[in-house]
């Protein structure tokens, strides 16, 4: 049986010998065989008629040229960078509270505060989780926030999943220091299944951290399936922040939803810059009254990469509040697809929900297509939508021109400051560096004198000020749908 | 020896449509003169064309400034050869502070017309000088000081939600920092109210000297009462019509410009 799991190639015995080896309990054996059954009768999303075809790529994958479990051993020494990407990682050893490190299909660290842990917070890898809070995770694994059902990569993801984080928060704990993750993939033609299942009891708080990153060299892809599910309890606050930083031979697929009770807010930061393909589901299902959600998102493509980005924002509740907010800059050949929706779903009355997706165009061979979708079920709702695909603004170029700066500066302070607006939004300070460090460095014909610029764009921040910055009045085609009682 | 520009037979079009149909013009440092004529004579496109924009097609004559030729250059580089132009309208740029972005002007020109990296084949540009912050601070307080501007709009965006009158103070504040030899005004005076007005004249008059040069272009005469030019060009259906001394501006005022319109000319459509 376990030499279905040392080939290449997914399959039934596989699912049976992964479930064996890990010791599992015989309802998620039969969950992983029920999602390995849906796989392989469903059919791979394959977009639209006319779309820019990236699913159909995606779809076309040799997924059976992967091996679909590459254990790590968990006490051994971390390679070189691993060790150097956790040393940079978004969130320092002296400023979080807790850590998980995922490399290939295995969880090699876990680390927890005494102080959160004395207070019934639960960090652990999923397997034991599995083991010691069953049925917790019986009861929201791939049920609700991203049923294994919802696509064919979710069902591969539920029969084949494997290392995998779970963190519970127990009523009315404020995690104020971040718990950070890391997920390493550092073998080619391996598959990596990453799943984060956050539960947030009432009044809780935290901030999470993940960060996707990669280190092997050559052709041969890898593929990352990440299911992230957050349950946010009455009153419970996640802030969940994602940076996908991957090398180009990786490709990848996402879920991310979360389901929320009574004023319960989730707001997802997302940065996506690296990986050859990345399909990324994010969705907030606002079911309790009062409760909140906001996506800012922030891309930069290049090259041959290509995205698919899905947003929804699901209005079930009275009196709940969405904001998506992504701006993405491309460039070269690369291709983004954004499909934003916002749905109110009857009933869900006093419903205010913003959606706003700006591109930036760098090159004459990047394409982008923004589809913002709405509907509308309920009658007392405020609700507005718009996307912009555009390029740098050739007036807005010769007016910096004409103050002495050269074409190529002019261009780079424009797109640095079309995503200024929403990096102002991101509160962990790291990521708002990092991604403006990293849209300079890919911005072409870049000068030595781009980290001074940077340093004045900081230090000028530090110093408080840069909020006139923020405005969202960009020439737009938006379109207002305000619908109220009559 | 003081810079001049020089504009000689120059023709320009937009998307195949002339707008200027063979300007002649000396502007040298330390003189003033007001550009005045109706809509759509060409006044901002000829203030655009000197400055480089790339929107307008030079389709004959000369541009000549410190004694070279600028038709080719780049306007970053008209720019550090000591050129300016005050927008008409100048571009909102969000996400980009105002301090930021004048520093990176002023350093720029300071470094003068050479744009980084050119006589640099190997591609590797040499680090640019730098402007300490606190310096620029300082001058950037004095210049503000001088046109009463507000404090707070330094860490604003470029012209970014900043009402008409904001952004002419602005632009003329950049041109106080920047400390261009030749500066073009392009209807600075729209959208100014009579204490605007005044703040702005008092500012270009206190910039007035040996070592600046102005063309301030203008419908009404009105701006000329604090900023007293020189000479008086008046432009009609892209050509320089009239040229004489401040007194022009006043005729002007008084019978309009329909008397000057040259035989033949068509009615104008705006530029």
């Amino acid at each position: 049986m376990t030499e279905a799991l040392a080939t290449t190639g997914f399959s039934r015995e596989a699912v049976i010998a992964l479930s064996r080896r890990k010791g599992e309990p015989e309802w998620m054996l039969q969950k992983r065989l029920q999602a390995w059954e849906i796989y392989e009768q469903t059919p791979a999303p394959l977009g639209r008629r006319g779309d820019l075809g990236t699913l159909q790529r995606l779809a076309r994958f040799h997924f059976q040229e992967l091996y679909p479990y590459l254990p790590a051993d968990g006490n051994g020494a971390l390679p070189a960078p691993i060790e150097e990407g956790l040393r940079d990682a978004l969130v320092g050893a002296s400023e979080r509270s807790g850590l998980v490190l995922q490399r290939n299909s295995s969880v090699v660290r876990v680390e927890l505060s005494e102080e959160l842990r004395s207070r019934g917070v639960i960090l652990t890898d999923l397997d034991t989780a599995v083991r010691e809070h069953g049925d917790l995770v019986q009861r929201y694994f791939m049920t609700q926030a991203v049923p294994l059902a919802t696509d064919k990569y979710t069902a591969l993801h539920a029969a084949f999943w494997s290392g995998g984080i779970f963190l519970y928060i127990p009523s009315g704990v404020e995690i104020e220091e971040p718990i950070l993750a890391q997920i390493w993939l550092d073998a080619p033609a391996a598959a990596a299944f990453a799943h984060t299942l956050i539960i947030a009891d009432e009044l809780s708080s935290a901030r999470y951290v993940e960060e996707y990153a990669s280190a092997f060299e050559g052709e041969q892809p890898s593929l990352l399936s990440a299911v992230v599910e957050v349950f946010t309890k009455n009153g419970a606050r996640i802030e969940y922040t994602s940076l996908q930083d991957l090398g180009r031979n990786v490709w990848s697929v996402m879920h991310k939803n979360s389901i929320h009770e009574a004023d319960s807010s989730v707001s997802w930061v997302m940065a996506d810059l690296g990986s050859r393909l990345t399909f990324s589901n994010i969705g907030s299902n606002l079911i309790g009254n009062g409760s909140a959600t906001e996506l800012v998102g922030v891309f930069f493509s290049d090259q041959d990469q290509r995205f698919v980005i899905k947003s929804l924002s699901n209005h079930v509740g009275l009196s709940t509040n969405a904001e998506t907010l992504v701006h993405g800059a491309l460039a070269d050949e690369s291709r983004v697809e954004f499909d934003g929706m916002i749905r109110v779903q009857p009933g869900a009355q006093q419903t205010a929900s913003f959606l706003s997706e700006h591109n930036l165009l760098l090159s004459k061979h990047c394409r982008a297509e923004a589809i913002p979708g709405l509907e509308i079920g309920a009658n007392e709702v405020s609700a507005s939508h718009g996307a912009t695909t555009g390029q740098v603004d050739e007036e807005q170029l010769f007016y910096l021109m004409a103050r002495g700066l050269p074409r190529d500066e002019a261009e780079r302070i424009i797109v640095q400051g079309f995503f200024e607006p929403v990096l102002q939004r991101i509160t962990l300070d790291s990521l708002r560096t990092r991604l403006r460090r990293n849209i300079v460095r890919r911005m072409r014909g870049g000068h030595e004198s781009e980290a001074d610029w940077i340093e004045a764009q900081e230090r000028w921040e530090i110093e408080g000020v840069d909020e006139g910055a923020v405005s969202f009045d960009r020439p737009s085609e938006e379109e207002e749908i305000r619908l109220l009682p009559e | 020896m003081a810079s001049e520009l020089v504009i000689k037979n120059l023709h320009a079009s937009i998307e195949g449509k002339p707008i200027l149909r063979g300007v002649d013009l000396v502007v040298r440092q330390g003189e003033v003169h007001a550009l005045m004529g109706p809509n759509g004579s060409g006044k901002s496109t000829l203030a655009n064309v000197i400055m480089g924009n790339p929107k307008y097609e030079v389709t004959d004559g000369e541009i000549w400034f410190k004694g070279e030729n600028i038709l080719e250059y780049s306007p970053d580089r008209r720019a550090r050869m000591g050129l300016f132009l005050a927008f008409q309208y100048p571009m909102a740029i969000p996400g980009v502070s105002v301090a930021n972005f004048l520093r990176r002007a002023l350093e720029a020109v300071r470094e003068g017309p050479r744009p980084v990296g050119e006589e640099n084949p190997s591609g590797r540009p040499a680090p640019r000088k730098t402007i300490p912050p606190s310096e620029f601070r300082n001058l950037l307080r004095e210049k503000m000081k001088l046109l009463k501007v507000d404090n707070s709009f330094i860490n604003r965006s470029i012209n970014d939600g900043f009402s008409g009158g904001e952004k002419k103070r602005a632009e003329i504040l950049q041109m106080a920092l920047l400390e261009p030899e030749i500066a073009m005004m392009d209807e600075t005076d729209s959208g100014l109210d009579i204490d605007a007005l005044k703040i702005v004249s008092d500012s270009v008059n206190a910039l007035r000297g040996p070592k600046l040069g102005l063309l301030v272009i203008t419908h009404y005469q009105r701006i000329l009462n604090y900023i007293v030019p020189d000479f008086v060009h008046v432009m009609f259906d892209g050509r320089i019509v009239r040229s004489g001394g401040k007194e022009l501006a006043l005729e002007l005022e008084e019978k309009g410009y329909e008397w000057l319109r040259p035989e033949g000319s068509e009615v104008a459509v705006n530029d």
